[in-house]
């Protein structure tokens, strides 16, 4: 068993921060699902009882990869890369069809899989274990590029699900760690200007009508209130009627009169926002900065550039789902289906948050051993 | 690089290098991520706090109007009885498919209208065109009816299948049934869907697009007191529109019933005796009135319409023979259409000699058959006007008695022989002034839409109107009610009761009285007496004796009842261009009143094509046959 010596670094705030957030999450499914569900949920069986299942085995997970050197990860990043980028493939060809024809799930066991998510961490191994590796020419334009070139690739296939959301998820994680890992600054700069050069071009051709209608549902959602604006347009109310302290868990008129669409997974933070108004919300980001600061602390005790790299990956990771997510429910971004990390409904996100929780944990119980 | 799986268990443990310079630059870098954190939370606070502490009033009121909707609640509408209580009308439940726009998820609004399709058999894409018209209109959470007059079977069918179809309702859309269909159809009118202009008319009073609005007859003239109020039920729905709870209701008030003062038996009589005297007549109509206070017994125009025809779906091929048959079934000739009163007319040039002291009753003129008059402008030229006889010399009685129209002639226009005024007539002025006295050219103010105002021209409205001067000649027509003068069956009816019942000049009226819910009688502020003629008692009393005299033993002889004294006066009216061998299309009229001692009803009857004495005084006759024969089998005691 752990001892005492390995015990004591262990972060319990940090594991504390993060099973509270999915309390809080379970709590607002609980809300989020009365509606549908008649007003009565059981709490064993319904949605409650799968997201509580998922977080057992996220937490299970999560305490054997912190017992994990996490170094050992770092050898088998490209294995896992290369079945990242197969099941993308895989899912844009043989996925589940979702709502407006994109493909985001594969069906294993009778159960929706998205790789897209767990893959968001693959991503960060590798990432880190190629800045980490190339230490030495890190300034180099090549290195930049091939750490670019790892990203990329299953950005552009989560692109084409079509997830927007997901792939700028990717694009970020890798900003933040190439910045971290000493890229030279001008290729950085560089390369977010061509990014906005080729926007304009981007928009025109690669985007799909159905994102096009998105982003113009998010700039006038009255244009069509009863139909593609309706989502948008009642979550804001939602969220806006909830004032200082909310309508009260499950009072909230907007969510149990089934107002919210998706208010267990993309809209969670709505019934956050109409419930449990502004000071619930402060709550949550208090929670999230808790978490995401000890993740920091995880970066800055680490021995080696990979964990501090993972650490920091996984800090940008966690901050942007959050950041995007809570940000379309307040109208500060286009519809996208990014999850709010530990709160929305839903198996794949949850265990890959509980994973990259047990990854900084791992960083950070090892940070005492080149002293021993 | 250096592999890092040695040692037995290489997941565990495994000692660090020494830590590089790299290591130490980059951990820098980690306070500018810590920065990034409290960045992104400080931006989505900003907004959270702007949405939720500053505009959260906002939207607090937006979200409650989003689940709060005010259904109204349209109360049953008033129910019509006849006189004697004989229900006209009754409100059958009729069960109708609708949509209401606002709650259709577009994404699924095909599968909707499909599977409304398979219930209903309207067409999907029908169904679709109505939800998106309603999406876009000012008012999508309107039911908007999709088919009306579902079978019991359907409606319950289509109720099954609801929970699955957001948006579908069967709505309990009462009916309006006319139990006497074309019999009453001019009086009663009917109900439709309102429409387009009388919505944004009424928007404001509380009606709807789904509503439904007298569009006729008592129906739209009591409209506001038929419908009562609605009430509004608050309610809060869900986000598919299904009502969750009542959360208030103001209750709607009934409409009230009404009383016709229409005898339905009397009104069937009438059809009955009108419609066999139509013969080649296009269009006929009569009227029976209580000469004493205005209430109408019976009117009845023909052709008729049935009007249960508009209560439902609408048959546009029905429909479109009614609107193009030249008869015009649809209009109430009784009072919406004005036809020179011709003979009848009479009644108003006598009385106004009498009382303008042009003529006594003894006053003697001689008709030879015909008068001729110098023409004003060419001297030495004649104009001949002629009398339907040589009559030879009358009183005033049999003038009136016999309908000579060279004594009427005479008291019109007087007549000027050889440059000498030899008798001295009313001139055309005061003859207008009597005939809007007596009510012509204005409407009468009866509690039914649709009234001619008639015609009683005078001189300054030739010129105006026709822009030629007046001339003797239309002083003379004017006597005999030809030319310019026009009036409605009901016009004509009212100057009659105005000479039986002592000068009175009435507003006419259908409806008797108006009934609450609990069936108490509501009192309606009306004014019965229009204006008084302010005639001497004695002059009128010549006027009657002359038109009993009609009745017993002059050109009126046909309007004779059995068992009660009928005074009246026929007429036949020329109209219409001069045919190739000189004569005129004529129209029949009858108007008269009995008893002629103590007179109770007036009748009028006009048949357009058609002769006083022979088409319209014997359907008078058997009106009054009717009227005072099933009094006397009653015991005389009604």
């Amino acid at each position: 068993m752990i001892s005492w010596r390995e015990r004591r670094p262990f972060d319990f705030i940090l594991l504390v921060a993060a099973l509270a957030l999915c309390c809080y999450g379970l709590i607002l499914i609980y809300s989020g699902s009365l509606a549908s569900a008649g007003g009565k949920v059981d709490v064993l069986s319904g949605p409650i009882g799968r997201q509580a299942a998922f977080a057992l085995v996220g937490l299970g997970l999560c305490l054997a990869f912190s017992r994990m050197d996490y170094r050992f990860l770092a050898q088998g990043s490209s294995g896992m890369y290369v079945g990242l980028i197969l099941a993308l493939l895989f899912v844009l060809i043989l996925g589940t069809q979702g709502t407006f024809g994109s493909r985001r799930w594969i069906d294993i066991a009778g159960t929706h899989v998205q790789p897209s998510e767990i893959g968001k961490l693959v991503v960060i191994l590798v990432l880190a274990k190629y800045l980490s590796d190339n230490q030495e020419n890190i300034k180099d334009l090549r290195v930049f590029l091939s750490s670019l070139l790892i990203a990329a690739a299953p950005a552009l296939l989560v692109f084409a699900e079509p997830d927007l959301g997901s792939a700028s998820i990717f694009l970020l994680v890798w900003l933040g760690m190439t910045i971290m890992a000493g890229c030279d600054v001008r290729h950085v700069i560089g390369s977010l200007g061509m990014l906005l050069a080729l926007s304009p071009f981007a928009l025109l051709v690669l985007v799909t009508d159905y994102q096009r209608e998105r982003v113009s549902t998010f700039l006038d959602p009255a244009r069509d209130a009863l139909g593609s604006g309706f989502n948008t347009l009642q979550a804001e109310i939602g969220v806006g009627s909830g004032g200082w302290f909310g309508k009260g868990l499950t009072e909230g008129t907007q969510t149990q009169l089934d107002y919210l669409r998706t208010q267990t997974t993309d809209y969670v933070f709505s019934v956050l926002g109409e419930e449990l108004g502004f000071i619930g919300a402060m709550i949550l980001f208090a929670l999230f900065i808790i978490l995401l600061m000890r993740g920091l602390r995880a970066a800055s005790i680490s021995q080696d550039v990979f964990g501090q790299l993972v650490a920091v990956g996984v800090v940008i990771f966690i901050l942007f789902q959050a950041f995007i997510n809570i940000g379309v429910n307040i109208r500060l971004f286009p519809v996208t289906g990014i999850p709010l990390p530990f709160i929305s409904q839903g198996g794949s996100s949850l265990i890959t948050v509980f994973i990259a929780i047990g990854l900084l944990e791992s960083v950070i119980m090892r940070h005492k051993q080149v002293s021993l | 690089m250096r592999p890092y799986s040695t040692g037995r268990k290489p997941w565990r443990s495994e000692p660090f290098q020494e830590e590089t310079d790299d290591l130490q630059a980059a951990r820098g870098k980690l306070f500018y991520f810590g920065l990034l954190v409290f960045f992104v939370f400080a931006v989505l606070t900003l907004q959270l706090a702007r949405m939720q502490l500053v505009n959260g009033e906002a939207y607090r009121l937006r979200a409650e109007n989003n689940r709060l909707r005010q259904v109204p609640v349209v109360p049953p509408r008033g129910l019509i009885y006849d006189r004697n209580g004989v229900p006209l009308v009754e409100n059958r439940a009729s069960f109708a498919a609708a949509v209401v726009a606002a709650d259709v998820p577009e994404e699924r609004q095909t599968d909707i209208a499909v599977a409304l399709q398979e219930v209903t058999g309207v067409p999907a894409g029908e169904i679709e065109d109505t939800i998106e018209a309603r999406r876009k209109s000012n008012d999508p959470f309107t039911p908007a009816v999709i088919k009306e007059n579902l079978n019991e079977e359907v409606a319950f069918r289509l109720r099954e299948k609801l929970a699955d179809l957001p948006g579908a309702r069967v709505v309990v859309e009462p009916r309006r049934e006319y139990t006497q269909g074309s019999l009453m159809a001019h009086v009663l009118g009917f109900v439709g869907a309102i429409d387009q202009e009388e919505y944004d008319r009424l928007a404001a009073s509380g009606y709807r697009l789904d509503d439904r609005i007298g569009k006729a007859g008592v129906e739209l003239s009591y409209e506001s007191l038929l419908r009562g109020a609605p009430g509004i039920r608050e309610v809060e729905t869900d986000a598919s529109g299904r009502e969750i709870r009542v959360l208030g209701e103001k209750a709607a008030k009934s409409g009230s019933s009404v009383v016709l003062s229409i005898d339905l038996d009397l009104q069937r009589k009438v059809e009955e005796y009108l419609r066999a005297a139509m013969g080649r007549s296009r269009n006929a109509a009569s009227i029976v009135i209580d000469v004493r206070t205005g209430e109408v017994l019976a009117m009845v125009t023909l052709p008729t319409y049935d009007n249960n025809l508009f209560t439902g779906d609408v048959d546009e091929a029905a429909l479109e023979k009614l609107l193009t048959d030249p008869a015009k079934p649809l209009l109430n000739h009784a009072i919406a259409e004005m036809y020179p009163p011709g003979s009848t007319f009479k009644q108003i040039t006598g009385l106004a000699a009498l009382q303008e002291g042009v003529a006594n009753a003894g006053t003697q003129i001689t008709s030879l058959g015909y008068l001729d008059v110098e023409n004003e402008y060419a001297p030495g030229k004649f104009d001949r006007f002629r009398d339907w006889s040589a009559l030879g010399t009358l009183d005033f009685y049999r003038g009136v008695a016999m309908s000579s129209d060279v004594y009427f002639y005479y008291l019109a226009g007087g007549y000027v022989r050889g440059g000498k005024q030899v008798f001295q007539g009313l001139g055309a002025d005061r003859l207008a002034g009597w005939a809007k006295r007596f009510g012509l050219g204005e409407r009468t103010g009866i509690d039914l839409p649709g009234e001619s105002e008639g015609l009683a021209p005078d001189p300054a409205w030739k010129e105006r109107t026709i822009g030629e001067p007046w001339l003797l000649g239309d002083t003379y027509n004017y006597g005999i009610g030809q030319g310019y003068v026009a009036a409605t069956p009901l016009q004509m009816v009212l100057v009659t009761a105005a000479i039986a019942n002592g000068g009175n000049v009435l507003t006419p009226h259908v409806v008797k009285e108006l009934r609450d819910v609990e069936g108490q009688a509501v009192s309606i502020a009306r004014q019965y007496v229009r204006r008084n003629l302010g005639v001497d008692a004695r002059n009128l009393a010549v006027l009657r004796e002359g038109m009993r005299q009609a009745v017993a033993d002059g050109t009126a002889r046909t309007g004779a009842a059995k068992d009660v004294a009928v005074a009246g006066k026929t007429g036949t009216a020329e109209f219409g261009e001069r045919r190739p061998n000189g004569t005129y299309l004529e129209h029949g009229w009858f108007t008269g009143y009995a008893p002629f001692s103590n007179p109770e009803i007036a009748v009028v009857v006009f048949l357009e094509q058609g002769n006083g004495a022979a088409n319209a005084a014997p359907v008078a006759a058997k009106i009054f046959d009717y009227y005072f024969g099933r009094r006397n089998l009653a015991g005389g005691a009604r």
